[in-house]
């Protein structure tokens, strides 16, 4: 099978990083185009296209930029380039090889929302994409696309990079607006809700990197055009990073719907030889873990993933083959997430401290049956019960690890480990 | 207003309350450990769950408002699960050293887990290590494994001191309450953090492992420390006091009180007061019964009045009485003709100093109760420089004198000019610096604390608050009414004295029949 290349299209020329390649495949042509349209046509558009959010909430944008109250109140247009979840790395490669086409789409979202002032928050460790990010900040200002009247049209809009610390609760939205705000990278109570007191208390749109360079194509082509691609529920493209034990790791961008099986052992050129599949996450560490049966059903869409009880989440897939131990994978991720807990809510505070201590021991050796049910007990406890997801986050791997791959656990009571192969260290 | 029916009890509240509110205003229990009335809402600690009819998820009660029409419950069995397993993650890296915590016995995790809990744990882990005996600052001491990071200190810091000291550091379960290096918690109401902390995380350094708190008893009065008259319960046994602790009153003081109110324990103890009166002159005293001495020195006082030279007596009062004694003290001047009355005003220059949180620059309790009393009655009071220069040589001076000394620095010199006169009459809780030379004759009576007696304080604001007894801790101190009484040759009903030392019981009879 072939990628469905809409916003990627031009990602393997060079000069599409620099303000003069973006213009000669088109570049800033829709913003003019945009700057035309009345501000309620493109969210219009927007919403008819079906764009959901490519974070991994999936919210539907247009519907999510609605919420923004008629106060006349400054708005605040964030892009959250903050791409913390694990296996993720479409956003870096989408402000690294095309800055322009970020921008471009943030300046036309600003312009539909009525917002003077965006920021993009990227994530810390991501030095060389913030350089890039400033570089074409430069060329853009330089060139009119952003400042004062933008193109003649009377419409004023700035925009600055934010380096983030390196902290993965700075993803959640309004831990994100927390940070930008010089506050400890924590989520806010909601309600009140961003899209009414966000950033500085004030009305807030926050939108990840892909959603925005998204609505570029949108206005580009029509809703009904970016409706062509994936399904009814989940319309348009997608980048998905897959990493793991495939031949070809990489990012792919697709039409929603596409089935899992065809990314693994077509695009990504299948497993490494003599290998088989186990297991499969497919959006990010949070998203709740497949079985290799159930994954050569799955198609790459919201709804079917959430009817299998996992979820499409940032479009991260991580395959795994029967050369890794499923105990020593949850291992990882809940020392991950134990590592990331802002600390605010009790029972991911705790929880996620404890996850992580039962899933160490029980690697190690040294754990009794009972000990994986408590892992589930404690899990179900997490989920739900907190101020934002990164509770349930640890939560739902939890769960379907250890009720999906039992055995495996429970071999490690044994301690027969050569049964499920695996390191040896604990 | 919104009606709501909570666990099947229907009620009514105010627009744009919370839950949680309405579950606390209609008497129903609801757990919780961050929410504080007089805080901002965290909605860390998840455990005010309930269960709202229409919504699929729990939610906190603390940070969702009241909607008409709605029906709450926090009965049902998933909320009870919920509450249960949120008190076991509170627990599960929490030190559980109840028998050497000071908390224990008023313990918000202790109350929680009797009422909400009662599970077996199934923690098998290690728990994560942090920092003990913080020092915080001049009062207060943390134990950073006690505490459940409900950031009640945090907020208070940054919205009532409104000084910013605490932080929580780090993150995960790691993290932990802390300062600023060079910025220690010092302030005015630093120890307002040790009260609202519902674990034993913050103790006061003044009061940390000196009393197990289930071995005191409690006796609601109003400070004496200021103007200001906030709302406060005394801690106290046998021993004596050893804590003052605010009480809610919306008009006055809110939730809080200041750091020094919680210091006026410390005049009233034993060891600071005055027991007998002492009777005499430098170089010859002598301790007798404070009655006994009364019934010595009043003819004195009666035989001026009745030979016309009530105008030789000098009348010194300080702010630091109740509206009752201050009736009392001018009744018996009318009556014995004395009219030159003086106001010691201590600290004067200060006394409309305003923190703007509740600490006034007046330093005593019913400065607004004299000057009513004085104005009733037709007394116009000198000023304190009147009584000094006008002291040397009168026959007489009766000076109502101070309890608090701390707020008195020129409590020496006071005594010194009062020694001026032929007499001294000095009545006071504690025994003055400077009281064995003096050269005069001289009465000393011990006096009442405020702990010790029942009446009113009148407030900067005019605010008349009415309190009991709390505890006994000199029997035989006598209130300005009881003086006045046995000045004016009238015996006490003494069978109802306090008999013993501590006690509120024994002491609650004088409260109600009325020592007064």
């Amino acid at each position: 099978m072939q990628e469905s290349k809409l916003l990627t299209e031009h990602y393997n020329k060079p000069d599409f990083t620099s303000l003069a390649g973006y213009k000669k495949y088109g570049g800033y042509q829709v913003l003019a185009k945009a700057l035309k349209m009345e501000p309620k046509a493109i969210i219009e558009e927007v919403k008819n296209s079906g764009l959901r959010g490519r974070g991994g909430a999936g919210f539907p944008t247009g519907t999510k930029w609605s919420f923004l109250p008629n106060n006349g109140e400054p708005r605040y247009l964030l892009c959250n380039a903050d791409e913390g979840e694990p296996g993720t790395f479409k956003d870096r490669l989408m402000m690294e090889r095309a800055p322009h086409q970020l921008i471009e789409g943030m300046v036309i979202s600003a312009f539909a929302v009525g917002s003077k002032k965006s920021y993009i928050y990227v994530r810390g460790e991501y030095d060389h994409s913030i350089a890039v990010l400033r570089g074409a900040l430069k060329e853009a200002y330089d060139a009119g696309f952003l400042g004062k009247n933008i193109l003649g049209s009377g419409f004023d809009h700035d925009m600055d990079v934010y380096q983030g610390a390196g902290a993965y609760i700075c993803g959640e939205e309004t831990g994100m607006i927390s940070s930008l705000e010089g506050l400890k990278g924590q989520p806010k109570l909601k309600p009140p809700f961003p899209a009414i007191q966000g950033y500085l208390r004030k009305p807030t749109i926050v939108n990840n990197v892909e959603t925005l360079a998204a609505v570029k194509y949108i206005i580009r082509d029509g809703a009904a055009a970016y409706r062509k691609y994936g399904t009814e529920k989940s319309a348009g493209t997608k980048l998905f990073s897959v990493s793991g034990n495939v031949v070809k790791p990489g990012n792919y961008e697709i039409p929603l719907g596409t089935p899992l099986k065809d990314v693994i052992f077509d695009l990504c050129g299948g497993l490494k030889p003599g290998r088989t599949l186990k297991a499969v996450i497919p959006g990010g560490s949070s998203a709740p873990v497949l079985t290799a049966e159930e994954s050569m059903k799955a198609t790459m869409d919201y709804e079917c993933l959430a009817q299998m009880g996992s979820m499409l989440g940032s479009g991260a897939i991580i395959v795994i083959d029967d050369s890794n131990s499923m105990v020593d994978l949850l291992d990882v991720i809940m020392h991950f997430y134990h590592h990331e807990s802002c600390g605010q809510c009790t029972p991911c505070r705790e929880g996620t401290g404890w996850l992580a201590k039962i899933v160490h021991r029980i690697r190690s050796g040294a754990a009794e049956p009972k000990d994986i049910d408590l892992v589930e007990k404690v899990s179900k406890q997490m989920m739900g019960k907190t101020i934002c997801a990164l509770s349930d986050a640890a939560a739902m791997p939890a769960i379907s690890f250890v009720t999906k791959f039992r055995s495996e656990f429970e071999a490690h009571m044994q301690k027969t480990r050569s049964a499920v192969g695996g390191s040896a260290h604990a | 207003m919104p009606r709501i029916t909570i666990n099947g009890k229907t009620v009514e509240v105010k627009e744009g309350s919370t839950i949680i509110q309405a579950f606390k205003e209609s008497g129903q229990d609801i757990c919780h450990y961050c929410w504080h009335p007089g805080l901002s809402v965290a909605g860390v600690c998840r455990l005010c769950m309930v269960q709202i009819e229409g919504m699929p998820r729990l939610q906190i009660a603390c940070n969702t408002e009241v909607k008409d029409g709605m029906v709450v419950n926090n009965t049902s069995d998933t909320v009870k699960e919920t509450v249960r397993w949120g008190l076991d993650f509170h627990l599960i890296n929490h030190p559980l050293d109840c028998p050497i915590c000071d908390q224990a016995g008023e313990c918000g995790l202790q109350d929680q887990y009797m009422k909400f809990g009662s599970y077996d744990p199934e923690m098998a882990e290690k728990k994560v290590k942090k920092h003990k005996v913080v020092d915080l600052g001049p009062t207060v001491v943390l134990d950073s494994e006690r505490c459940i990071l409900c950031s009640r200190c945090v907020r208070f810091t940054d919205e009532v001191s409104k000084t910013h000291e605490l932080g929580i550091f780090n993150r995960g379960d790691r993290s932990e309450i802390g300062t600023v290096e060079g910025k220690p918690l010092d302030n005015k109401y630093s120890l307002n953090t040790v009260d609202i902390c519902p674990v034993g995380a913050l103790t006061s350094k003044d009061f940390r492992f000196r009393q197990r708190v289930w071995y005191l008893k409690e006796g609601d009065t109003i400070c004496s420390g200021c103007s200001t008259g906030c709302n406060v319960k005394v801690h106290f046994n046998e021993e004596g006091v050893w804590r003052v602790k605010p009480v809610y009153n919306k008009e006055v003081n809110g939730h809080w009180m200041c750091d020094e109110g919680r210091d006026t324990y410390k005049h009233v103890n034993l060891k600071v007061r005055m027991q007998a009166a002492q009777v005499g002159q430098s170089g010859a005293w002598q301790l007798i019964e404070p009655a006994e001495a009364l019934r010595q020195v009043g003819p004195k006082i009666r035989d001026l009045a009745k030979t016309g030279k009530s105008d030789k007596i000098s009348l010194l009062i300080t702010g630091q009485y109740t509206n009752e004694e201050y009736e009392s003290l001018f009744k018996m001047a009318k009556e014995l003709k004395i009219s030159k009355a003086y106001h010691w005003f201590n600290k004067a220059k200060d006394k409309d100093n305003f923190d703007g949180i509740l600490l006034r620059g007046d330093r005593n309790p019913n400065t607004h109760g004299l000057l009513d009393a004085a104005k009733a009655h037709g007394i116009q009071l000198g000023s304190l420089e009147q009584f000094s220069s006008g002291a040397s040589g009168a026959e007489m001076a009766i000076v109502a004198g101070p309890e608090d000394f701390a707020h008195f620095p020129e409590l020496e010199s006071i005594l010194k000019a009062a020694a001026g006169a032929k007499l001294l009459v000095w009545l006071s809780s504690g025994v003055p610096n400077g009281l064995s030379e003096v050269s005069c004759e001289t009465f000393a009576i011990p006096t009442k604390t405020y702990i010790e007696k029942m009446g009113s304080f009148t407030n900067h604001a005019g605010l008349k608050q009415c309190f009991k007894v709390a505890t006994t801790i000199v029997p035989q101190a006598l209130n300005l009414s009881e003086i006045c009484e046995l000045i004016q040759g009238r015996e006490l009903n003494w069978a109802l004295r306090p008999k013993a030392v501590g006690g509120a019981k024994a002491n609650y009879a004088i409260a109600e029949q009325g020592a007064l």
